[in-house]
């Protein structure tokens, strides 16, 4: 460590927390102030709003849904980035990242030019097939497995490097079948990160916006999700119910950091 | 013969780790495969553990060609140098998991675990997690699960260089116990001539990628089949003509014998019981060629009087193992 003396550790102190008070800790914080503004109304009039119960209903549904994929496919994916050597490899690496990159809007623009009815690569066929994907669930979940798609990944890679492959290979020596392996040996011992991605990536789902508005055609009442709804009560001049579901938001994304940090320190006083 | 390995080559890039190696090793026996850091040994134990494949060649264990097998279908137990403890389970879990996996019947599992534990006195250790034990207790739990799967042959590779000097020691006494008692084919790897020498029945040094030889400790000892398993096994040095053991030079007083060489001991060093000198031959066999090395036992030393300065005459020892040496120095 570096040895700093106190009025500039002081300064030091007093510039980051002044920093992260004023560009988040104030700004949410006026978000609870506003949203309740009249005690526990506006929340009450929210639970019985048609359209603000099945917005959350369905931002849950697609939320859970796209981090259920992610998970699969995240560590998946994982597994293959660290345990095999594969031409393209580093193309996928770069690939994964990708999504924290590129503006969600775009992603969303990019799976409806693919996906469309009309005249999308595949949406014409898929349609012919009876599959809809654009302005229906399907789209909304690719688009959120899209922009979610790096964190449980990044989250695993670096475990799966760290422990290396000697207990996998003690694991194979021992009779061990692939399958065996991994449930046994792999899954424990990534258990944290997957735990730690997954929160992750659902808080970053619950949250999705950009490219969810453009593949979901916002109808109320059917593909309309929280996010959605709190643009379109702030633009109708709804302001404390689009307080009252930003706060619903934002504490749900809160409790799941909040949960990871309490889970998080048990897994190195192991 | 237990472990049959023909013409086995294994390439990285232009760089061969192994270059058409056959070599057998027989069954019950302690084998240790010896060399220099990078010189294939570990290669070739972990392609006999099917951890590795041989771009060619082929692998026999007990008769059976396990070329193409995986490592679970060749009942090999392999330890390995970090342990490879299994983090989040307990020891007894650990030496369990082998036979977990064969679904053996519960009693059975915890009964065998019991007898491997007593064996490799960790009893008391059961319930512990691995990162609860230190450096040697880990490798004996290492080794107690590789042993639950009843192993046909028991693959170590450096399993004591992780160590200290004093845990390896010990350990490595208590490895050679524990084949008497055990007698399963062990096959190890090891850098350190030292901890072949004392406890394996067969040794194959290999360099390069090539087998240098093979045979009994005393045979590599007395025998050497090149300068470079002289030189690997021990320490060597060069008295004229011919490259010989340190504690294989005579020292004389007075030049006395035919053949003797003069020089002057320039450096004198006790440690423990023996006396290490460094002669500094004379002008005739070149100046600033490198000292001879020698070795005495103490009393010895004392019984010539030995000083620096002290002028001496050195001469090879009838019966000394010698080879002739290389020009260039």
């Amino acid at each position: 460590m570096v040895e700093v003396s106190t009025p500039v550790k002081w300064l030091l102190r007093v510039l980051a927390i002044g920093y992260v008070f004023l560009l988040v800790a104030w700004p949410v914080s006026t978000i609870v102030r506003e949203a309740f503004a009249d005690g526990l109304g506006t929340f009450v009039e929210i639970f019985s709003d048609e359209q603000a119960v099945n917005a959350l209903t369905l931002t849950v549904q697609v939320a859970v849904q796209a981090v259920l994929i992610n998970l699969v496919f995240g560590v998946g994916i994982s597994l293959l980035l660290v345990r095999y050597e594969f031409p393209g490899k580093r193309v996928l690496s770069a690939l994964v990242d990708l999504p924290m990159a590129v503006s969600p809007v775009v992603v969303g623009l990019s799976l409806l030019l693919v996906y469309n009815g009309r005249d999308g690569w595949f949406g014409e066929h898929l349609e012919k097939w009876g599959v809809q994907i654009i302005f229906s669930g399907t789209g909304m979940i690719m688009a959120t497995c899209f922009v979610a798609l790096p964190l449980v990944i990044r989250e695993v890679v670096p475990v799966l490097t760290e422990i290396g492959d000697d207990q996998e290979q003690a694991a194979r020596s021992l009779g061990a079948n692939a399958r065996q392996t991994f449930l046994r040996i792999t899954l424990p011992s990534i258990k944290w990160a997957v735990v730690y991605g997954v929160v992750l990536s659902l808080a970053r789902s619950l949250g999705e916006f950009g490219a969810v508005k453009i593949v979901s055609g916002n109808v109320a009442n059917q593909t309309q999700t929280a996010t959605l709804l709190v643009e379109k009560q702030y633009q109708s001049f709804d302001q404390a119910g689009a307080y009252a579901v930003s706060f619903i938001l934002a504490f749900v994304s809160v409790l799941c950091i909040v949960v990871v940090s309490i889970l998080r320190p048990k897994e190195h006083s192991k | 013969m237990s472990i049959e390995v023909t013409n086995v080559t294994k390439k990285y890039g232009d760089f061969y780790a192994l270059d058409d190696v056959s070599v057998s090793l027989p069954t019950g026996q302690l084998t240790a495969l010896l060399g220099p850091s990078g010189g294939g040994k570990s290669t070739l134990l972990r392609i006999i553990a099917g951890l590795d494949t041989a771009d060619s060649g082929t692998v026999a264990i007990e008769g059976t060609n396990a070329t193409r097998l995986p490592p679970q279908k060749r009942n090999v137990g392999f330890v390995f140098q970090h342990y490879a403890v299994f983090k989040h389970m307990t020891v007894a879990k650990n030496v369990a998991f082998g036979l977990e996996i064969r679904k053996t019947p519960k009693a059975e599992v915890k009964r065998r675990v019991g007898e491997l534990l007593e064996l490799v006195h960790l009893s008391q250790f059961a319930d512990r997690l691995p990162s609860q034990l230190s450096g040697g207790q880990r490798q004996r739990m290492a080794l107690a699960r590789a042993l639950a799967v009843e192993p046909t042959v028991l693959l170590l590779d450096e399993p004591f260089g992780a160590l200290d000097a004093k845990v390896r020691k010990e350990l490595r006494d208590w490895l050679r116990r524990l084949h008497d008692e055990v007698h399963v084919t062990t096959v190890f790897v090891t850098h350190d001539q030292e901890e072949a020498m004392e406890v394996a029945d067969e040794i194959v040094v290999i360099n390069h990628g090539r087998v240098e030889q093979v045979g009994s400790p005393d045979q590599l000892y007395d025998e050497p089949a090149s300068d470079f398993v002289m030189g690997f096994l021990g320490e060597v040095t060069r008295l004229g003509p011919v490259r010989l053991r340190p504690h294989d030079v005579e020292v004389a007083t007075s030049p006395g014998r035919a053949g003797a060489i003069p020089g002057t001991v320039t450096r004198l060093l006790r440690v423990g019981f023996e006396v290490r000198l460094q002669v500094q031959l004379g002008d005739e066999f070149g100046t600033g060629a490198e000292p001879v090395s020698v070795v005495l036992s103490r009393s010895h030393a004392r019984s010539l009087d030995l000083e620096l300065g002290s002028k001496v005459w050195l001469t090879a020892a009838v019966g000394a193992v010698t080879v002739p040496a290389m020009i260039a120095v």
